[in-house]
């Protein structure tokens, strides 16, 4: 330990500001309040602060960044680099430095985010031990008030001097390159620093009436507790504040903006939050989490349950901004978790600590957001709506995608959106994406021409098992547009014909005229080595329709299927998961025999925007294939 | 490509919205690269009846209104409000639960007769409309990222949620710590919070978001010191067509 004298670490914090090379940001007075802000002189500094309007997350995760610059002439590309200036931020409370560091982990599992790095590893973090405590901070109980890591160095205000600990040699360095005066700790600032220590952990005015460590656990008891979320958020706004000013909240939004040549633009991530209205929904208008209640209860899950599950914290670092910058007093989490607790114990249900999660992080290289330029070589229309696009990547390389993947399509000046591939990887050189007009990407996908370009990222997800579906009988049950997904795994299996078992197809759609891949269809029905059953809900009386009337599920009672061994593959819209999964068990089709593809807003591919999350689970990055009988427990998936 | 024609009409407004534009400057010569626009008085005495895109300011506040509105939905093949009148009905709206004939009294004195009037109402009362560019004024940035959307041939992005959004990633100290009594929580964003910004508090001039929890923010008003008369004033001032239509 170190210590310095005020008058030198001003005159240390000058010298900072003086080098040009650094880009030196304290905490400073707003108002009443306090913000992390650019230092011109240590003058500004109030490292009396009790909390900061937004944590220091902005300086590596900004409100808005450019993720991708585009131009119709030349394609996507990263955005021209700044200039990244070491960044020295002074004056971080231990919980923010927590927080970075749940940020770190996020960022960088299965593959790193290189623009919150970029900056994160060119900074230098100079914490300062709390002086005063915002009355709604309970950073103590979480285990966050006082830190050993995680900083660079760590001031400690002892009247006229602050003691500093050193956590890192980046900090050691920046010591001894701009302080002046600083001396070795005396026996007396060590033993000041440790009642100071002492003092922080006794400063919370929120009390928990349990030990923390118990909140997995609650919140698992309470996911379906008649009411208890909806009496909890019945003031809820929907405003957002308390997921935008939280230290650990990382969902962000995409969006593409373009200059008035209608050619240029840029794409930009926002900050977004699960608790506003659209967080869930996707372009066909199903919101998966429409109302406050499954929001709000969403929120405290993530925190306290899900994020501990993958990564084995509870990612609340007892800040209290949340409580805060609530208007209608509702997003305390010490409140909510005490009335949890309490109305737990009152059912006389015993709460003990959940089981270690076993935590399995890995990461593998950059997330890479700049799509690769394509051409749209076919355009095949289906039907009024649907189209099939046949597509072949610019550099000339194969997409290497499997079965049951999905790519991110980017059009120019409009966006982007996940759209499942419906080619077999044994196509080589090009492959298929079958696209509904829905929203503006797929709209505007639909005015392009044969020799136009798009942008492709991925291919995203797990995709069937196609390995271990060998030998096994395969029945597939598609419901309109889950046709398309379900194709690659059909035709790779059609490709491979003598290693799978029996392969019957089940096909329903509203009416004839939305039947996809028609005259595929057509050549199915004359093959003796596939089963093709179709079925329209109705068929308008000028139309001809030879075959079976009526919703999926009817044709289910039509086939006869071994349910040992079979396994059902099955797509289509939200709605009809329930039905057919009802029918089929009714046949003996044991749970895990049951494969799913879900959809939902996989806005970033890559596990971090959060936007398809379905509980626990990303869509995108551990599905959107599904066992069913791993997700039948989870609440939000069917 | 023939450049999509333009035309700006008004209602019963300020005309400060189409200000706004006409103030576009640097802007406004890229803006020309990429429509012709055919009518516009504030700026211009030429006029023309053919026209692609109609943008309306202001509210519909009489019968004669509904057939002029109508030829435009009939001219135009896309339709655009801008500004509160025509958006969300506006300020206009404040005298609908007033009398009427008290009002036009008061405003026209003696020639009262003359002047025909009915509760003033936002365009799509009367018209479909196919975009919004909501605020009071309208912002710059947000009217040229429609008319890009529009040209694009994309649905405008409009926020489903609340100025509070956009005031936290500003990192203002909020309205109601500093004193101020804000509808920032129930109001649609898309402006940037930029009264916030400047000190002032969220009067709500871009409306309501699409589900607002109207109960919960008057009791926060409440709350915070405001009686329940100059609550409901508070909503009345922007949200009054919405409020009744709700």
């Amino acid at each position: 330990m170190r210590v310095i004298s005020k008058e030198d670490f001003a005159e240390f914090v000058n010298a900072l500001i003086k080098d040009k090379s650094l880009n030196v940001i304290g905490v400073k007075a707003k108002g009443d309040k306090f913000a992390f802000g650019p230092l011109e002189s240590a003058s500004e500094l109030r490292l009396d602060y009790d909390v900061t309007l937004l944590p220091p997350k902005k300086y590596f995760f900004p409100q808005r960044e450019t993720l991708v610059t585009y131009d119709v002439t030349t394609g996507f590309a990263v955005p021209k680099a700044e200039e990244v200036k070491p960044l020295v931020i002074i004056g971080v409370h231990p919980y923010d430095i927590v927080a970075l560091l749940h940020m770190d982990e996020i960022f960088k599992e299965t593959k790193s985010d290189p623009y919150y790095f970029e900056k994160r590893n060119a900074s230098i973090i100079i914490g300062i031990n709390i002086q005063n405590m915002s009355k709604y901070c309970f950073a103590p109980q979480m285990g966050c008030a006082v830190i050993d890591y995680g900083y660079d160095l760590m001031l400690t205000d002892l009247g006229n001097r602050y003691a500093i600990n050193i956590g890192h040699a980046k900090g050691e360095e920046l010591l001894n390159k701009y302080a002046k005066n600083v001396t070795t700790a005396l026996a007396r600032d060590i033993q000041l620093v440790g009642q100071k220590k002492r003092e922080i952990l006794n400063m919370s005015k929120q009390k928990f009436d349990f030990s923390p460590e118990l909140i997995p656990e609650l919140l698992s008891k309470t996911y379906e507790k008649s009411g208890f979320w909806e009496k909890h958020s019945e003031k809820c706004l929907a405003c957002g504040s308390c997921v935008l000013v939280c230290p650990t909240c990382y969902c962000f939004d995409v969006k593409d903006s373009t200059d008035l040549s209608l050619e240029r633009g840029e794409r930009i991530r926002t900050w977004d939050g699960c608790l506003l209205e659209d967080f869930a929904k996707i372009a066909s208008g199903e919101n998966f989490r429409p109302t406050r209640p499954t929001r709000y209860r969403h929120r405290y899950f993530k925190k306290g349950k899900y994020l501990y599950d993958r990564f084995g914290f509870i990612s609340c670092v007892g800040c209290g901004r949340c409580s805060s910058n609530c208007l209608p007093d509702i997003a305390n989490p010490v409140k909510l978790f005490n009335d949890m607790y309490h109305e737990t114990k009152s059912l006389g249900v015993e709460i003990t600590p959940a089981a270690e999660p076993s935590v399995e992080i890995q990461t593998e290289g950059n997330i890479d957001y700049v799509p690769k330029l394509a051409t749209i070589v076919k355009k095949v229309s289906m039907t009024a709506n649907e189209t099939l696009f046949e597509i072949k990547l610019d550099d000339g390389s194969e997409l290497g995608h499997k079965p049951g993947q999905f790519v991110e399509v980017s059009v120019f000046g409009i966006g982007e959106a996940p759209i499942s591939v419906s080619s077999s990887p044994t196509k080589k050189g090009t492959f298929e994406l079958c696209v509904r007009k829905l929203g503006n990407v797929t709209t505007k996908l639909h005015t392009l021409k044969e020799g136009d370009k798009v942008g492709i990222r991925g291919p995203f997800g797990n995709g069937f098992d196609y390995e271990f579906l060998k030998g096994k009988d395969l029945l597939f049950v598609a419901g309109g547009l889950g046709i398309a997904p379900l194709r690659s795994l059909f035709n790779y299996v059609l490709d491979n014909r003598e290693k799978y078992g029996r392969v019957i197809l089940l096909y329903g759609c509203k009416e004839p005229r939305e039947l996809l891949f028609s005259e595929e269809m057509l050549a199915l029905a004359k093959r003796d080595d596939v089963e093709f059953k179709p079925t329209v809900n109705w068929c308008p009386e000028n139309e001809v329709w030879t075959g079976n009337i009526g919703v999926i599920t009817t044709l289910i009672p039509q086939v006869s299927f071994d349910p040992e061994s079979t396994y059902a593959v099955v797509c289509g819209p939200p709605i009809m998961y329930k039905f057919v999964i009802h029918d089929l068990k009714d046949r003996n089709l044991p749970d895990d025999h049951i494969i799913l593809s879900l959809e939902r807003r996989m806005k970033c591919g890559v596990g971090k925007c959060g936007h398809c999350q379905i509980n626990q689970i990303y869509v995108c990055k551990d599905g959107p294939v599904f066992n069913y009988s791993k997700i039948k427990g989870v609440p939000e998936a069917l | 490509m023939a450049k999509p024609k333009v035309a700006f009409f008004d209602f019963a407004g300020c005309e400060g919205d189409q200000l706004q534009v006409a103030n576009l400057e640097e802007e406004l010569l890229d803006l020309l690269g990429q429509v012709e626009v055919v009518s516009f008085r504030e700026v211009m005495k030429e006029h023309s009846d053919n026209y692609d895109i109609a943008f309306i300011e202001g509210s519909c506040t009489r019968l004669q209104d509904e057939e002029r509105l109508k030829q435009i939905r009939k001219t135009a093949k896309l339709v655009v409000a801008i500004g509160s009148c025509a958006t969300i009905g506006g300020i206009n709206s404040l005298r609908n639960d007033k009398d009427l004939d008290d009002v036009r009294k008061t405003v026209y004195g003696e020639d009262a007769r003359l002047f025909d009037s009915y509760a003033a109402r936002p365009i799509d009362a009367v018209i479909p409309v196919d975009a919004y560019v909501h605020g009071c004024p309208i912002t710059k940035d947000e009217f040229l990222s429609v008319v890009k959307s529009l040209l694009l041939g994309k649905k405008p992005d409009i926020p489903t949620y609340p100025v509070c959004v956009e005031c936290k990633k500003n990192e203002n100290v909020c309205a109601f710590e500093r004193g101020q009594y804000c509808v920032g929580p129930v109001t649609r964003a898309g402006c940037n919070s930029c009264c916030v910004n400047e000190g002032t508090i969220c009067w709500g001039c871009r409306g309501l978001v699409d589900n607002p929890n109207e109960n919960s923010e008057k009791e926060v008003l409440i709350k915070y010191g405001l009686t329940v008369d100059d609550a409901i004033n508070k909503f009345k001032l922007y949200f009054g067509w919405q409020e009744r239509k709700r």
